[in-house]
């Protein structure tokens, strides 16, 4: 039980730490990201992870980017979960023909290869971010609206809705104050996960080049090291920072998921 | 004696119904998508870099019905598909449809053995890992199975290239040509496809655990250990059976994810996969083989779907009996 504990404790404090980031980006960086200074410079004192190939300060870059990536990240997964959770709720309330055809619509939408789809999309609308942001989120909502809909088709069942129906209460009602605090304890780790796959998403899109380039986010950064030579020049500092970035702030957000969910299944038990 | 052993394989008609649904919705999207988009639908249907006169525009114009009505051109669409034909690149000079096709045994070859080795592989240990899951072996290699989940395949790509071909020369640093041997193929694919086998082993491992986790504690499982079984032989002859389907669901449903992650993977190792050819199409924004890809990729997904759904018929009689 102590080590859930910690395992949660770590989720959260990394977690924290990167929004914390994301937020006092100015204050924090010393120097501005597109500020030019010597190009694919090592790493010093001045500039602790060295400059890229037009001379920005990688560590700079690294902190804006968290911003970037977290935007994208919460974003997407909020207009999934929501998205989500209405089409589940709607589709194991209702049942019958509205649950059909629900269903239906999202079996036909987890057969869409979504990031090619997003490829195109983006290289039809010349590159941009908050395009990334609402494809993703309009693409990943099919799996929380399953997990939801099996959640909600067991809470309805319950005697506290029956008692509620026999008391006249009206079906938004219900939904609202009886059977969505149950489903919450699906939700949040399925919310999380989908941030978890949006940002490793998000990241893979930038890296193909198809991220905006004046937000700089740690996929796109991937990218540059990739294409302008760190790999070859061994600087490793410059495409590793981005990429351990992107693993440690999915890792602590993958942790806090897993964790709520075995503690939600010993809760059960 | 010869016996002939037939499973009935059975997938019910709504299934089927809504993958046709699905293949027919995605082809119309991928229609609309061109003609939708802003700027001038004959560049959206032709790429970015073709160089031709004006009066031979205007031809093709008319040729690729743009000056007719949409359903005329819808209905011309779908007379296309049937003829597999996806268009023309002006980029690569090739039909569309033999380019992917040339190119998509490459992907195949990374992606399927990754996706067995992945089951493989993500099933056996992570039932060890759910039976006994307060090992302290098991529990690192949960941590282990986490940061591999947790990381986009294309970023161990390159850590494991820089590692493996660069550094210590292991492993050629450059993608491959089409006729090198067996052994040459073999040594190229072997990093791509540890690493995808990795990342897909990940994802099925999280949920082959949880599944045993949940398993473990039912009835059969108490009455098998009372019939006297011991502890592997209940994991592996009862529970296993039963933790494994939601597994397959996952499967089917990682299919287009893992491509997605096959296509970056083939771009850092420069194999000469579908992956590449987006990547190429991408550069010189030829729309064609974009879309020609999104279709394949769709129908691969589906197929993918409808195979899972055979396997689950044979391994889960429930499904059969339903009906």
């Amino acid at each position: 039980m102590k080590n859930k504990t910690t395992l949660n404790r770590l989720g959260l404090v990394l977690v924290a730490l990167f929004v914390l980031v994301a937020v006092f980006a100015e204050i924090i960086t010393p120097h501005s990201p597109w500020k030019r200074f010597e190009p694919y410079e090592k790493p010093s004192k001045d500039h602790w992870l060295g400059t890229n190939d037009i001379g920005n300060d990688i560590l700079s870059e690294l902190i804006y980017g968290t911003r970037a990536s977290l935007i994208v990240g919460l974003g997407a997964a909020a207009i999934a979960t929501l998205l989500g959770l209405l089409i589940g709720l709607a589709s194991g309330y209702f049942k019958g023909p509205v649950d059909e055809w629900l269903m239906g619509i999202t079996d036909i939408f987890l057969m869409i290869p979504r990031i090619p789809l997003i490829i195109i999309l983006a290289a039809f609308l010349k590159s941009s971010f908050w395009i990334i942001m609402l494809a993703l989120g309009f693409l990943w909502w099919t799996s929380t609206a399953r997990v939801v809909r099996s959640k909600t088709l067991q809470v309805r069942e319950m005697d506290f809705v029956a008692s509620s129906k026999c008391l006249g209460f009206k079906n938004r009602y219900i939904l609202l104050s009886d059977i969505l605090p149950n489903i919450f304890p699906v939700v949040v780790p399925k919310f999380m996960l989908t941030v978890a796959t949006a940002m490793i998403s998000e990241a893979s899109l930038s890296f193909l080049g198809l991220g905006d380039p004046s937000m700089k986010s740690w996929g796109l950064m991937i990218n540059f090291a990739f294409i302008k030579g760190g790999l070859i020049n061994e600087m490793w500092w410059w495409y590793l920072s981005p990429g351990v970035c992107i693993i440690l702030f999915v890792f602590s957000i993958v942790l806090l998921g897993f964790s709520f969910e075995e503690h939600r299944e010993s809760v059960i038990r | 004696m010869f016996r002939v052993y037939c499973f009935v394989v059975f997938i019910s008609k709504k299934k089927i119904l809504r993958y046709l649904l699905a293949l027919f919705i995605i082809f119309s999207l991928n229609f609309i998508l061109p003609r939708a988009m802003p700027g001038d639908p004959l560049t959206n249907l032709l790429g970015e870099e073709y160089i031709l006169s004006e009066a031979a525009l205007q031809e093709l114009r008319s040729e690729l019905g743009l000056d007719k009505p949409l359903t005329f051109q819808y209905l011309e669409y779908w007379k296309g598909i049937v003829r597999f034909d996806l268009g023309y690149s002006y980029h690569f000079n090739q039909k569309v449809i033999s380019l992917i096709l040339s190119r998509m045994k490459w992907t195949l070859a990374l992606l399927v053995p990754s996706i067995i080795l992945g089951a493989i592989l993500g099933t056996i240990l992570g039932a060890l890992s759910g039976w006994k899951r307060n090992a302290v072996p098991n529990k690192a290699m949960t941590w282990a199975f986490l940061a591999v989940y947790s990381s986009p395949p294309y970023f161990l790509g390159i850590i494991l290239l820089y590692i493996f071909a660069f550094k210590w020369g292991l492993f050629p640093f450059k993608g491959f040509y089409e006729t090198g041997t067996i052994i040459d193929i073999l040594q190229h694919l072997f990093l791509p496809v540890l690493i995808m086998s990795a990342f897909a082993a990940s994802r099925n491992y999280m949920i082959m655990r949880g599944s045993v986790i949940i398993e473990k504690e039912k009835l059969y499982v108490v009455y098998a250990r009372a019939k006297g079984l011991l502890g592997d032989s209940i994991l592996f002859r009862h529970i296993f059976k039963n933790a494994i389907l939601p597994v397959l669901t996952l499967v089917a449903l990682d299919f287009g994810f893992l491509l997605s992650g096959a296509l970056f993977v083939e771009i850092i190792f420069s194999m000469n996969g579908m992956g590449t050819l987006i990547y190429e199409a991408l550069l010189s924004r030829d729309y064609p083989v974009l879309q020609g890809c999104f279709l394949i990729i769709t129908i691969m997904v589906i197929g993918a779907n409808l195979i899972v759904d055979v396997l689950y018929s044979i391994i889960d009689p429930r499904v059969r009996e339903k009906g």
